[in-house]
């Protein structure tokens, strides 16, 4: 089975209950954990990740290059480039390396031939390690400023597939990247299903209205995860909108300092402190997964 | 000019940041302020303001007459997202989710007419008036479409019409190209970094991709005693940014956030660390009116 842990917003704790649930449910399901977020994984970290066994550097961004040798300055590259990624610096046409989508309209506009070229260059690495924990965890990295990550999560879903042939494991859990774009639609297409993180304010909710929304798009059922949920007594209208829905809650984790200093000592929180209260929260949890996901 | 708000990790309090210091900044700019977090645009909520002034962005979609069509598969061979798949005929057909919109299909295309400029809704812009004194720009996808970077380039295009003396953008987690796109011509970057192992590796990247696009940086401890401010000290120092405030853990930013009243207005002590931010802020940039 494929999971996924998405939430919309960042920062509501979709990784630090991520790690969690791996801890807990690592003596009795075998699964390989993906960071699919590849923009700024974290995973590794929380999970005490010191070294990579093996890292693949992907190649396969593309950006366009403007030779000023043999360039006319006619514009009309900068003119048709869809994007705005060409300027002019200096008296020279120049293609932003940070923001160009590799699209090549750029080339196919040009009127001399060979002026502008396509070239593939590093978009990010795709790594693998087995964790202290036993389970093995792929993760990535995108380079700074390089477009569409989301190839870089479909290439850790398939080095996961293959392990998963190889070790014989039978379960994927994928923790998503915030949003909804590309990395985040490359993390649950293909999944059997999705368990939603949010927090009680106006912010989560709109963002976790959309993540759902990408859910209903592969038709796949979706759970939700509460974290910090005591964080703003009041505000009723998350768990209103997940019953109006008819999304499951799996169940609510209060606000605990034992989360960020867990973080500080790079454990999953429930295993850096079992006795605080989002522990036995986690704990809760981890029995609703096993008994009506997992099975 | 332009200034912008980032900080490489989501939920480090970059909308927070970006909105109260737009609100310090008034007194000293004609400001607008751009929510370029398309996946995720929040500003609103924190402004408390229901997003005014809808316009779409609509993507080019190549439609293909059929009658026309030679089956010569250069759309295909020239569709660098392979969104373009042909029959063993050559007869083209589009997976619109892989489209991007570039429009390379319809420029080789050698019979007139065979492609035709059909449309995709990607998502949508908008203009609203807050209570503020600025208007918000912002920019958001729509489910199901993955491509962010249209829409964080007509968002900012809206925004640069106003001709505002000060352009303040509100990014993306991350450091992908649509950051960068946020980012591009920005005379300062705010670096929004928690004190944690997380927020500091992600708080690295953006650094690093600021000074890759060349662009001084000032960094914002948020939650900073929820770890160990120090070491944000040690990456700002390597990327010659300097950390302008400390913003510790509050009941009170909780709060106003949730609520939807900015606590630079408020009277709690809070608000003064905003208020110094905008100050440095103007320091840097010099002046305004």
């Amino acid at each position: 089975m494929q999971l996924v842990i998405a939430s919309g917003k960042g920062g509501v704790g979709k990784s630090t209950v991520t790690a969690s649930l791996l801890y807990l449910l690592k003596d009795e399901y075998r699964f390989v954990a993906v960071d699919a977020d590849a923009d700024a994984p974290n995973l590794d970290l929380l999970l005490g990740v010191e070294r990579w066994e093996e890292e693949r550097e992907l190649i396969g961004a593309k950006v366009a290059r403007i030779n000023t040798e043999s360039c006319i300055r006619c514009g009309i590259c900068q003119e048709r480039c869809p994007y705005d990624c060409i300027k002019v610096i200096d008296g020279d046409y120049v293609v932003s390396e940070l923001t160009c989508e590799g699209c090549n309209v750029c080339g196919l506009v040009c009127p001399v031939p060979g002026t502008i070229s396509l070239d593939e260059v590093r978009s990010g690495v795709v790594r693998k390690t087995t964790t202290r924990y036993g389970f093995p965890l792929i993760s990535a990295q995108l380079d700074v400023g390089r477009p569409n990550s989301g190839k870089l999560v479909t290439e850790e879903k398939e080095w996961a597939k293959k392990l998963m042939g190889e070790l014989g494991i039978e379960h994927m859990v994928v923790d998503s990247a915030a949003g909804i774009g590309c990395q985040v639609i490359a993390s649950i297409g293909g999944a059997d299903l999705t368990i939603l993180v949010a927090e009680p304010t106006p912010a989560s909710l709109s963002d976790v209205r959309r993540a759902y929304k990408v859910v209903q798009h592969f038709r796949q059922p979706a759970y939700l995860i509460i974290n910090k949920a005591d964080f703003n007594p009041g505000f009723t209208a998350l768990r209103e909108w997940a019953e109006a829905e008819g999304i499951p809650i799996l169940g609510e984790i209060p606000y605990d300092r034992a989360i960020p200093r867990s973080m500080s000592m790079l454990k999953p929180f429930v295993e850096a402190f079992p006795d605080s209260k989002a522990a036995d929260a986690m704990r809760e949890i981890a029995g609703r997964v096993r008994e009506e996901i997992l099975k | 000019m332009q200034i912008a708000v980032s900080g490489g990790k989501g939920g480090t309090g970059k909308s927070t940041v970006a909105i109260n210091l737009a609100i310090a900044l008034r007194e000293h700019y004609d400001l607008v302020l751009a929510d370029l977090d398309v996946e995720a645009p929040n500003d609103h909520l924190l402004l408390g303001v229901e997003l005014a002034n809808e316009e779409p962005v609509e993507l080019f979609m190549p439609r293909f007459d059929y009658g026309k069509c030679t089956r010569c598969r250069k759309c295909a061979e020239v569709c660098e997202e392979h969104a373009i798949i042909t029959m063993r005929d050559g007869t083209p057909f589009l997976m619109p989710n892989l489209c991007s919109g570039c429009a390379a299909c319809e420029i080789v295309c050698p019979v007139p007419g065979a492609i035709l400029p059909g449309k995709k809704l990607m998502g949508h812009t908008y203009l609203t008036e807050t209570p503020y004194g600025f208007p918000l720009v912002t920019g958001r996808l729509l489910e199901g479409e993955e491509r962010a970077m249209p829409i964080v380039s007509r968002a900012k295009k809206r925004a640069q019409g106003l001709e505002k003396e000060l352009l303040m953008v509100d990014t993306a987690a991350g450091t992908s190209n649509t950051v960068s796109k946020a980012l591009e011509d920005s005379r300062l970057i705010i670096a929004v970094i928690e004190p944690t192992p997380l927020g500091i590796h992600d708080g690295e990247l953006i650094l690093r991709l600021a000074k890759l696009m060349e662009v001084p940086a000032m960094v914002v401890v948020n939650r900073s005693d929820l770890g160990e401010v120090a070491k944000v000290r040690e990456i700002a120092e390597k990327y010659g940014a300097e950390v302008i405030a400390e913003i510790p853990y509050s009941e009170n930013i909780i709060r106003s956030y949730v609520e939807g009243k900015p606590i630079v207005l408020t009277d709690y002590p809070e608000a003064g660390l905003f208020r110094e931010i905008a100050s440095r802020v103007v320091e840097f940039l010099g002046g305004g009116e």
